[in-house]
């Protein structure tokens, strides 16, 4: 029997810990009991006392008022939460607080979506009986950042943008100052949000229930009054879903809504705030044709009819294998699988990849080797099961924002933590145990940590006995490391990395997450098996919070491989060489697909360098800026007959283009994208595509139909039906069952989802041990000596990637430029000071970048980004590779520094 | 009361403390530099609102603060004795006027003439004093006031370190369970205000399966017109360190920290010579006294701010977090300091645990009335004959405490307010009907709280009593919940309108407004202020009548 309490004294049965306000909620009404400083992604606080209720211990005893929100519910209470007392006690609180609040509701922002303005007219508030008193009504707007504004004479204190600021995003740059009654809310040492600390993911402006915290797009003041459709943001792999008001076709603001799995009512500056780049000037908005070094506009006929007789041309005269397709992880599951469909049932080439060739690669080939499956094996959701977070060559709080605040969250709550990163990153500085390793040891650092864990006798030998192979000759290679020396080589005490070591093999469930800095090596995919060996070591494979969970970088790069943007498998990660898949394809696409690899990205570069490769078809990947040494790449695209850049803007990459086709926006088409937890998500279109352009998969469509292949008209519904019936994984998933929240894949009929892998026993049947032993990187041999610094590349939070779209929006004012982290003791050993521009040049050239002076790094050690073109920091970085998955090095290279000479001169692209 | 602030100010421990931190950074200018709070963030991985939004609550650390020299006191019984205009005067002659603060109270109530400066409290009677104490000619002798008991539990003479601390060195020989129980047994109700059973908190932190705990002794004695913690502190330390030690040997603590305000710097200094005789004596440490019991002692000195004396904003000013009111449940024995199960005990409270480890619970539960028991410490301020503390059974008249073992008043008086600032208002009529206990007091629609004793003469307009109270009220509210906020200040605002000007007050205003504070308010800060209010209302309602409309 449950226990009862009641209600107007009439009996519902309660939850275990639940608070009075949460069992009036579900019996008497979402929305019956008034609240102000309550909100669904905080703590209970009690401020503002509004959800008072009488309650008495029994019928017809005496009454005591109590705040709902944070008392819990006990056995026969008797609840009465709008009596007489109550309903007074409510509006004399309103009352005090309208004393001190200007009544200027109808040219406020927030008319009509404003808490306070709910509640005051719920407890039927008309007149302020107290007489003209002290106030706040001086107080100044603060409209200093591109985003953020406050308006504080509209703060009624119920703490909520502090309280945001705090267990939602984990950064304390709200709080109160003063006490009592002038008491206010304050950025950093009272400064405006342009000077504070604020990283603007506008969690404080979605929390408050005025105007007092705000946005430049006055998003609450939105909602309120425009039409809401639900997508996917574009930015990185947590897969945020936002809430994006438009009117009249024109698109206001974004919101987080509070019931998404994968962002809870959070989501970063870029999700949030950097969507104008949708309809900025600078858009493609015809297709371009280049004529005699220049480009001209052409219609869509005459774009069409060119690229279907040239591609026609080159195939005929070269084969099929003279073209090759980069599709777009930024693009929806749909779009990449009819590019991956074309290249391979069109032209007939499995010369198909996507960047995440030059991000996660290994990742998806490690784990297949380990555990049979290249994705996630566990939830986000598992941070509230793990007891240990161990973070290696990632750092989320900049490029993952949602997922790293949830990190930081459980960090600072205590949960033991290890973080491997040549820098200290935000999260190593809340770790337990940071190991600050040189660029380019992860292997060796793995191999300390794996040896440890056998030699302390820490490893779970039952899963290893059971659910795993290959461990005994594994055993006895690692046995033979000499330790003092993976020590030196990493530059980590050993004692830490045993300390660390025994904590993440103790931990009942120790989680794992990496990002680039484990696959942007020559040893990248090793480093991936080595860390599936530790997750198999220590049992840390199918149970909850536990796993190996690799942080994807772009909005859909999970997507883009599984739906087959990638030369050796086709879509559904199904091997192209396999003669009995190959005759499933060929009769599922009514066409002959070539049963050997094609090319890899790096590989196509060559091809077309050395004149194999002719013609070359890119989706949304900005090569130029982005892939490794910047003047091999454009001395490849310059190589090419034809190049086909579908882009929204013109990049560096399009610069080189033959055929420009202006493709949309996400916000402009609908499909799906996969985060990094295997999630299928609806992207659903919010506005028209601007003029001028067509969604990118309707243009491949369109190719594909020119070209004599009869693909129907693309519909999210009609393309997702179609490959259900070819990824297994995707067979249960329906437009309408993917819902608001979407599916973990594999998806089996009836849309039962998977939020964990492997559980009973891995995708391949046992897992798999393998030993690899730690290599110099070939960039570190070769010039190491003359070039006796390492540079490595990492992401900024106000930016993406190549910042084709966060350039062109707000986010541009709040980080303007490229920098170059350095240790202030390699600072001074070449008399660089801060803000000086330093000449950083590697074997392949040179480039000047702002010294930033700052030991996040260590001696020895610099960092910058390449999110902008002036930089273009791919000039020095080299062409070394995963051996294995060819994922370049970015992250390993070498250059020697000094102070520049001249003033500040980008590289010239010439 | 942020999770992650309790647990980033707890990675440190108590040693290395966020808000001891802070204080030391402002001694010297009276409020830390933005280099000091942007230092201290760092170190404790937090926001520089985090340092700034702490240090601003506090009366010591605030900016405006900056450059403070000196500070009247501003407590009732000053108020009362009417001393403060002249000692403010005669500083302004020496110090320029930004140069005084005020201080509430600095327990001196039985003298009066109340300022702080250098770090020294001082009573001064006339204006040649204050300057030679401003030019150091003089050092004034310490305060004097009468200490009498009826019976003497607390006001016991100290009888020396060794024999002092024989119970202790007996009870380590026991289980930790067997001081739990006598203390139960002694059913020692906390002498802060509240009342509530000791044995219960230490039984409740004491089942709380943690490998950190503490105890807290609330040395924050802020109501005005107390003394009586302040005469422990500083005459009796070893009894509260011998309680707060068992405390912790009951709960299974291995930190007792002693939270003193910093309106009482010699007690201060009093209770860090006992700590280090302790320490000296090897009372402190590990393995103390061979028991396997760790235990050491800490003071952590406050800034002024009167709410600290609620034990949640209590401890997370010790976490150097703005110490704003936290909703209970949790309570703090099962998450208290740094998110760890915590015991916050009043000094009076801990300072009878070494009568009752000495005598026994049962001996304890023998004195005083069938649900108050043990003897209460009283203090009573200039107005009486013979100032001082008293000590008395649980139970005795009030009466007999006033008029017999105090001398009756010094001129006619027309109400005792008893119980701090949120106690109620006695009108003298009322004396012979109270007796000293909790029951008694609330019986008769009063509260027995700490109970201190304000004198309110017959010369002190009921009106003007009020505005310095809800003046108090309001500049004393952290601000957290909006009722206490807003409320407060617009009582003060009402009350001073009509002592001043002819403005009437709405009655229905002002009971909507009282109703408000006592049903909506989130501590016993805004919850108790109403109370004075009403007493003053019933008893001298012709006197304030003008200022109402009918």
């Amino acid at each position: 029997m449950s226990k009862i309490a009641y209600i107007n004294n009439r009996p519902f049965a309660i939850k275990e810990g639940e608070t009075m306000l949460s069992f009036l909620k579900r019996n008497y009404g979402e929305k019956k009991v008034p609240t102000l400083c309550d909100a669904p992604n905080l703590e209970p606080f009690g401020s503002c006392r509004v959800c008072s209720v009488d309650v008495a211990l029994q019928p017809g005893g005496k009454t005591k008022a109590m705040a709902s929100c944070h008392s819990p519910i006990f056995e026969n209470a008797y609840i009465f939460p709008d009596s007489e007392n109550i309903q007074k006690l409510r509006k004399n609180i309103i009352e005090l607080v309208l004393t001190d609040h200007p009544l200027d509701c109808l040219t406020c922002e927030v008319s009509g979506n404003c808490e306070l303005q709910d509640v005051a007219a719920s407890v039927g508030m008309r007149e302020v009986r107290y007489p003209e008193g002290e106030n706040h009504q001086h107080y100044q707007k603060d409209f200093s950042h591109p985003y953020m504004t406050s308006d504080l004479t509209k703060c009624i204190n119920c703490y909520r943008c502090i309280r945001a600021c705090d267990e939602v995003q984990g950064e304390f740059v709200l709080n109160m100052a003063g006490r009592g009654f002038d008491s206010k809310i304050i950025k950093s040492f009272d400064d405006n949000f342009m000077d504070s600390d604020c990283v603007s993911c506008g969690a404080c402006s979605q929390a408050c229930p005025t105007s007092a915290i705000s946005d430049v797009f006055e998003s609450k003041s939105i909602v309120a009054q425009s039409e809401k459709t639900r997508t996917i943001c574009t930015y990185c792999g947590v897969g945020c879903n936002l809430e994006v008001s438009t009117k009249n076709g024109q698109i206001l603001s974004i919101q987080a809504p509070y019931d998404a799995i994968a962002n809870g009512g959070h989501t970063c500056l870029k999700g949030r705030y950097a969507f104008k780049f949708y309809n900025h000037p600078d858009r493609l908005r015809t297709p371009l044709i280049k004529r005699n070094s220049e480009f001209v506009p052409a219609t869509w006929d005459e774009v069409y009819d060119f690229i279907a007789d040239k591609l026609t041309q080159l195939k005929t005269d070269f084969g099929p294998d003279s073209i090759a397709g980069i599709s777009s992880a930024r693009t929806p599951n749909e779009e990449n699988y009819l590019m991956q469909k074309f290249m391979r049932a069109v032209i007939g080439t499995n010369n198909i990849d996507c960047c995440a060739r030059v991000c996660h690669s290994p990742t998806a080939l490690g784990m297949q080797r380990a555990f049979g499956t290249g994705a996630a094996t566990n939830s986000i959701e598992d941070l509230n099961y793990t007891d240990c977070i161990f973070v290696i060559g990632a750092n989320p709080t900049d490029a993952h924002p949602v997922t790293g605040a949830k990190i930081k969250q459980r960090m600072m709550k205590g949960v033991t933590s290890i973080i491997v990163d040549p820098r200290r990153i935000e999260l190593a500085k809340y770790a337990t145990y940071h190991l600050q390793l040189r660029p380019g040891t992860n292997v060796a650092l793995l191999n300390m940590m794996l040896y440890f864990i056998i030699t302390e006798d820490v490893m779970d030998k039952d899963f290893v006995a059971k659910r795993t192979e290959g461990f005994e000759e594994f055993k006895a290679e690692i046995l033979k490391l000499d330790i003092d020396e993976l020590a030196q080589i990493t530059g980590v005490d050993k004692d830490l990395v045993r300390e660390a070591s025994l904590a993440y093999a103790n931990a009942n469930a120790a989680m794992e997450f990496h990002g680039l800095g484990v696959t942007e090596h020559s040893q990248g995919t090793f480093t991936v098996q080595l860390i599936a060996d530790l997750a198999m070591i220590t049992g840390n494979i199918g149970k909850k919070g536990s796993g190996m969970n690799p942080l994807r970088g772009q909005n859909n790069v999970q997507g883009a491989a599984d739906m087959g943007a990638q030369p050796h498998q086709g879509a559904g990660y199904l091997d192209v060489t396999n003669p009995e898949i190959n005759a499933r394809y060929n009769s599922f696409y009514n066409a002959k697909v070539p049963s050997h690899i094609g090319y890899k990205i790096p590989e196509m570069f060559n091809a077309a360098i050395s004149g194999d490769l002719k013609a070359l078809w890119i989706i949304g990947e900005d090569v130029v800026q982005t892939d490794p040494n910047t003047q091999k790449v454009m001395k490849a695209m310059d190589s090419l007959e034809l190049l086909i850049v579908q882009e929204i803007f013109m990049t560096e990459t399009a610069k080189h283009a033959t055929v420009i086709l202006p493709g949309a926006s996400f916000l402009e088409k609908s499909g799906t994208f996969t985060n990094g937890e295997r999630r299928i998500q609806r992207v659903q279109k919010v506005v028209e595509p601007i003029e001028g352009s067509k969604p990118d998969g309707e243009i491949i469509v369109d190719i594909m139909n020119r070209m004599g292949y009869p693909q129907p008209a693309y519909t999210p519904e009609g393309m997702l039906e179609e490959i259900s019936g070819i990824v297994p994984f995707f067979m249960g998933a329906t437009w309408e069952n993917l819902g608001d929240n979407g599916l973990q894949w594999p998806v089996f009929e009836g849309g039962k989802d998977t939020p964990m892998l492997h559980i009973t026993e891995f995708k391949r049947g046992l897992g798999k041990f393998t030993f690899k032993n730690w290599r110099e990187s070939a960039e570190v041999e070769a010039h190491g000596k003359d070039y006796p610094y390492i540079i490595t590349t990492n992401r900024e939070l106000e930016h993406y990637n190549c910042g084709t779209m966060t350039r062109r929006t707000g986010n541009v004012d709040i980080l303007t430029e490229d920098v170059l982290l350095i240790h202030p003791k390699d600072a001074a050993d070449n008399f660089i000071e801060d803000g000086q521009m330093v000449c950083v040049e590697s074997p392949r050239g040179k480039v000047d970048i702002k010294a930033f002076i700052t030991d996040e790094v260590r001696p020895g050690v610099l960092s910058s980004t390449f999110h902008f073109p002036e930089i273009m920091l791919n000039n020095i970085t080299s062409d070394v590779h995963d051996s294995e998955a060819m994922c370049p090095e970015y992250k390993v290279v070498v250059c020697r520094i000094r102070k520049s000479k001249g003033k500040f001169k980008a590289m010239a692209n010439s | 009361m942020s999770k992650n602030l309790s647990e980033l100010s707890g990675r440190k421990g108590i040693v290395d403390n966020l808000f001891e931190k802070m204080g030391q950074a402002a001694k010297e200018t009276g409020a830390p530099s933005k280099k000091d709070l942007d230092d201290l963030a760092k170190e404790f991985l937090m926001g520089k609102a985090n340092t700034f939004g702490t240090t601003s609550f506090y009366d010591f650390m605030k900016p405006e603060n900056k450059g403070k020299k000196a500070y009247v006191c501003n407590g009732s019984a000053c108020l009362c004795a009417g001393t403060q205009d002249a000692v403010k005067q005669t500083l302004e002659t020496a110090l320029k006027a930004d140069e005084i603060g005020h201080m509430t109270c600095l327990g001196r109530c039985h003298e009066n003439g109340a300022f702080h400066y250098d770090g020294k409290n001082y009573s001064a009677k006339n204006a040649d004093e204050i300057l030679a104490i401003l030019n150091k000619t003089e050092q004034p002798d310490l305060d004097q006031y009468h200490v009498v008991a009826s019976k003497a539990v607390l006001t016991l003479p100290y009888e020396g370190f060794e024999k002092h601390y024989a119970p202790f060195r007996d009870a380590l020989k026991q289980p930790p369970t067997e001081v739990l129980n006598e203390i139960k047994e002694s059913e020692i109700r906390g002498r802060g205000g509240a009342g509530f059973a000791m044995g219960f908190k230490l039984e409740a932190a004491a089942k709380e399966k943690s490998d950190t705990k503490f105890i807290i002794c609330n040395a924050d004695e802020g109501d005005p017109g107390a003394f009586s913690d302040r005469y422990i502190l500083e005459q009796r330390p070893h009894s509260l360190l011998f309680g707060v030690m068992m405390a912790g040997y009951a709960i299974g603590a291995e930190w007792g920290i002693v939270y003193i305000r910093a309106e009482y710097p010699e007690s201060v200094e009093i209770v860090q010579n006992a700590i280090d005789e302790l320490r000296a004596n090897k009372y402190l440490g590990k393995n103390i006294l061979n028991s396997n019991f760790n235990f050491d002692l800490k003071i952590i000195q406050a800034q002024g701010a009167y709410i600290c004396g609620e034990e949640t904003a209590l401890i997370n000013s010790i976490e150097g977090q703005r110490p704003e009111v936290r909703t209970r449940p949790p309570y703090p024995t099962t998450m208290g300091l740094f998110n760890k199960p915590t015991v916050v005990n009043n000094v009076e409270t801990l300072a009878a645990v070494h009568y009752i480890v000495k005598n026994s619970g049962k001996n304890h539960r023998e004195l005083g009335t069938e649900k108050s028991s043990g003897t209460k410490l009283i203090s009573l301020d200039s107005f009486v004959k013979k100032p001082g503390i008293y000590e008395v059974e649980m139970g005795t008249p009030l009466s007999e405490v006033i008029y017999e073992m105090a001398g009756g008043f010094t001129q006619p008086m027309k109400a005792l307010h008893i119980g701090g600032p949120l106690g109620g208002i006695v009108p003298i009529s009322k004396i012979k009907e109270l007796t000293i206990d909790f029951e008694s007091f609330a019986k008769h629609g009063f509260l027995l709280g700490h109970a201190s004793v304000v004198c309110i003469p017959e010369s002190m307009p009921m009106i003007n009593y009020l505005e310095h109270l809800f003046d108090f009220a309001a500049f004393e509210s952290c601000g957290k919940c909006f009722p206490c906020r807003l409320g407060t200040k617009r009582a003060h605002e009402l009350l001073r309108k009509s002592a001043t000007t002819d403005y009437k007050i709405s009655r229905e205003l002002f009971t909507d407004l009282m109703d408000t504070l006592r049903q909506g308010s989130l501590c016993a800060h805004g919850g108790g202020i109403p109370l004075p209010a009403k007493n003053a209302l019933e008893y001298f309602g012709e006197e304030l009548n003008k200022h109402f409309e009918n």
